[in-house]
C-alpha cells in the first residue's frame, strides 16, 4: 500500500470531474430535482380517496353515519345519488361509493348492518381506507345511537379487479411496460454513444448512409430486441407471478412494442446531447426517474398537485402506463376511447422522437 | 468521369473556436494519382481529409470531390475513408466488420477480395477485440476499400504495420492507382512519401510546398527526403 499511489488515483478522478462541468452539475442538481419532486408529490398529493355517499335510509342512522364519514380523515366524502354511482366510478371521479339502504336503521335495530360498498377496485391502496372509514364511523356512531353491539357485514362489489386483487396486480401492469421502456432506453443510448466514442460514427457519416437510415436501422434492431424481452417479461408476469390480467395479451404486447419504440428513439435523441457514455448514464436520474414518478405508476396522476399534473400530462410514460393498466386491470381493448387516446399519444411521441433524433443527428463533426 | 481532378480544394479555411486549423489551402489531385500529405502533428492533415468527406464544413473556400461540390452524400458511395484510429466494431468479427462497411456503401461483393488484400483471410472469423493493433489497422483498411472506391482517403494507414506488410501495401496502392483509383494518404514515414507521385507539405494549416519527391528534394536542397522535409518545415517556421 502506498499512500502516494492511492492519492494519485483519487486526484486523477477529481481532476477529470473538474473538466467535466456537466457531470459535476448533474451530480449536485439531480438529487435535488428528484428529492424535491418526490417531496412535492407526497406532501402535495391529496391522498384521501373520493367516496360518494348515497343515503337512502328511511330512518335516522344513515344520516348520522354519513355525517361522521364526512369528517373522516381517511376519505373525502360527497353526497351522490346511488344511480350515478357506477358512472362516477367508471370515469374515475370516485374511488368508491357507499349506499345506505332504506332499511338501514332497522338493520341496526336487529344488530346486523350491511351497507353496500361499491369499489372501483383497480387500486387496492384506495379501497382499504374506504372500508376502514366506514367501519370506524359505524362502530363509534351506530353503537352510540342504538346503544347495543352491531355486527358489520358490508356488501362489497368491485367494478374492476376483485377481493383477491392485490398491490402487485396494480403495479404489475405498469411495471411490465416500465421495465422494457427503461432497459431499452439505456441500451440504446449507450450503444449510440459507443458508436461515437469508438469512431465508427465518423465512418458512418463519411458513407452514403442517410441520417434517417441510421435512425431507422437502430430502431428496428432494438425494437426486435425489445419485443423478445417484452414477450419474456409478459410470460413471466402472467404465468409465474400470476399478475391479474383482464385484457387481450396481443393488445398488451402491442402497447409494449409502442413503448419500446419511444424508448429507442428517446435514447437516440438524447445521445446527441451526451459526449460520453458517462454523460449518457446521467440521463437516467434526470429523464427517467421524474418520468416514472410523474407517470402515475406510484402516485395516481389525479391525486398529484395541479402543477405536477400538467407535467404528467405532457410525458409519454403517463399515457403508456395508463394504457397498460386499462388493458390489464379493466380489460380495455381498442374500442375504448381512453385506450385509443393513450395509444395515439404514445405513437405520436414515438413519431416526434424519430423526427427529432434524425434532425439532431448531425452529419458534420463541427 | 469527365472531371480530370478527383479532388479540388480551393482556398479552404477552417477554425475551431479561435484556432485556425486550415488556412487557405488550395490543392488539386488528378485521377489515378497517389498524393501524400505530410506534416507534423497538429498540422491539419486529418482536418483536411475530413473536409473531403464532408465531415467538416469549410468556413471559407470550396471543396469538390469527383466533380461534385462537398458536402454531397451521393458522392460518398465512391469514396473510401480510413480514419486515423482504427474505427471498428470490437464485438464483431473481422469478416462481419468488412461486410457491414460493404453493405452501407452499397457493395455486396468484394469482402473476400478485401480480406485477401490486407492478408486477414485466415483471421476472418476472429473477433476484432482480440486482434493485435496492426491487424486492427489492416481490418480498418479492408473496410475502407471493400466497395472499390474511386477515391481512397487513408489517414496514416500504415501506423503499427510491420515492414514487410507495409511494402506489400504500397505495392497494392500502386496497382490500385494504375487501375484508376485516386489515393490520398497522410503519413510521417519518409520512405513511404517517396512512393507517392506527389507530396503536399502541410504546416500550421497551410500548404507549404507541393511537388514530386524529386522536386521536394530539390527545393529542400538535399538528396535525403527527410532532411529536405525538415529544411522546408524549418523555413515555414520562420
Ligand atoms: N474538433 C476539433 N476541435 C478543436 N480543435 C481541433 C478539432 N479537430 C482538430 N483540431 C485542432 O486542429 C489542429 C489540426 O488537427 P489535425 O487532427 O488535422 O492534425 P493532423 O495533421 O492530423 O495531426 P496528426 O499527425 O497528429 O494526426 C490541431 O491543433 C487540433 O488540435
Ligand atoms: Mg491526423
Amino acid at each position: 500500500m502506498s499512500g502516494h499511489r492511492v492519492r494519485a488515483i483519487t486526484r486523477r478522478l477529481l481532476q477529470g470531474f473538474r473538466r467535466d462541468r456537466r457531470t459535476l452539475a448533474l451530480l449536485f442538481v439531480a438529487p435535488l430535482v428528484i428529492l424535491g419532486l418526490l417531496g412535492y408529490l407526497i406532501r402535495g398529493s391529496s391522498t384521501a380517496p373520493s367516496v360518494g355517499i348515497a343515503n337512502e335510509d328511511s330512518g335516522q342512522l344513515g344520516a348520522i353515519v354519513a355525517e361522521s364519514l364526512r369528517h373522516s380523515s381517511l376519505i373525502s366524502a360527497t353526497d351522490i345519488s346511488a344511480a350515478d354511482g357506477d358512472a362516477k366510478l367508471k370515469d374515475g371521479s370516485l374511488a368508491a361509493y357507499i349506499v345506505f339502504p332504506s332499511d338501514f336503521s332497522q338493520q341496526a335495530q336487529a344488530g346486523n348492518v350491511s351497507p353496500e360498498v361499491h369499489l372501483e377496485g383497480s387500486q387496492p391502496g384506495r379501497s382499504t381506507p374506504v372500508v376502514q372509514a366506514l367501519q370506524l364511523a359505524l362502530s363509534s356512531v351506530a353503537a352510540q345511537a342504538s346503544g347495543r353491539d352491531i355486527r358489520f357485514a358490508p356488501r362489497i362489489t368491485y367494478l374492476y379487479g376483485g377481493a383477491n386483487f392485490d398491490t402487485l396486480d396494480y403495479f404489475g401492469a405498469a411495471f411490465i411496460g416500465l421495465v422494457v421502456f427503461f432497459l431499452v432506453f439505456v441500451i440504446t443510448i449507450v450503444a449510440f454513444l459507443n458508436e461515437r466514442s469508438q469512431g465508427t460514427l465518423e465512418r458512418l457519416m463519411a458513407s452514403p448512409l442517410r441520417r434517417g437510415e441510421i435512425v431507422l436501422g437502430y430502431m428496428l434492431g432494438f425494437t426486435v430486441l425489445a419485443l423478445v424481452q417484452s414477450a419474456e417479461v409478459l410470460a413471466f408476469a402472467l404465468a409465474i407471478l400470476k399478475v391479474h390480467n383482464q385484457g387481450n395479451v396481443l393488445v398488451i404486447f402491442a402497447m409494449e412494442a409502442l413503448m419500446a419504440l419511444v424508448a429507442v428513439n428517446l435514447g437516440i435523441f438524447l445521445s446527441m446531447f451526451a459526449r460520453s457514455e458517462f454523460q449518457a448514464v446521467q440521463f437516467i436520474p434526470l429523464v427517467v426517474v421524474p418520468q416514472v414518478l410523474l407517470s402515475g405508476i406510484i402516485f395516481p396522476v389525479s391525486s398529484e398537485p395541479k402543477a405536477l399534473q400538467v407535467l404528467s400530462d405532457v410525458l409519454p410514460l403517463t399515457y403508456a402506463v395508463n394504457g397498460m393498466r386499462d388493458i390489464m386491470v379493466k380489460g380495455a381493448d381498442l374500442t375504448w376511447l381512453s385506450l385509443e387516446l393513450d395509444v395515439a399519444v404514445v405513437a405520436a411521441f414515438g413519431a416526434a422522437l424519430i423526427v427529432a433524433g434524425t434532425t439532431t443527428l448531425r452529419r458534420t463533426l463541427g | 468521369m469527365s472531371e480530370a481532378y478527383a479532388v479540388q480544394v480551393d482556398n479552404v479555411s477552417k477554425s475551431f473556436g479561435g484556432f485556425q486549423a486550415l488556412n487557405g489551402v488550395t490543392l488539386r489531385v488528378p485521377r489515378g494519382e497517389i498524393y501524400g500529405l505530410l506534416g507534423p502533428n497538429g498540422a491539419g492533415k486529418t482536418t483536411l481529409i475530413r473536409h473531403l468527406v464532408g465531415l467538416l464544413k469549410a468556413d471559407g473556400g470550396t471543396v469538390s470531390v469527383l466533380g461534385q461540390g462537398m458536402p454531397n452524400v451521393a458522392v460518398l458511395r465512391n469514396v473510401g475513408y480510413m480514419t486515423q484510429q482504427a474505427a471498428l466494431y470490437p464485438a464483431l468479427s473481422v469478416e462481419e466488420n468488412v461486410q457491414f462497411f460493404a453493405a452501407i456503401n452499397g457493395a455486396d461483393e468484394g469482402v473476400k477480395d478485401a480480406l485477401e488484400r490486407v492478408r486477414l483471410s485466415d483471421r476472418r472469423k476472429s473477433v476484432v477485440a482480440t486482434l493485435s493493433g496492426g491487424m486492427r489497422q489492416r481490418c480498418s483498411l479492408a473496410c475502407a476499400l471493400v466497395h472499390r472506391p474511386q477515391l481512397l482517403l487513408l489517414d496514416e494507414p500504415t501506423v503499427g504495420i510491420d515492414p514487410q506488410l507495409r511494402v506489400q501495401f504500397w505495392e497494392d496502392f500502386r496497382r490500385m492507382a494504375e487501375g484508376g483509383t485516386t489515393i490520398i494518404v497522410s503519413s510521417h514515414v519518409m520512405d513511404e512519401a517517396d512512393r507517392c507521385q506527389r507530396l503536399g507539405l502541410i504546416q500550421y494549416g497551410r500548404l507549404l510546398e507541393e511537388g514530386t519527391p524529386a522536386e521536394i528534394r530539390a527545393k529542400g536542397g538535399s538528396q535525403n527526403l527527410e532532411e529536405a522535409f525538415l529544411t522546408l518545415a524549418g523555413r515555414g517556421e520562420s
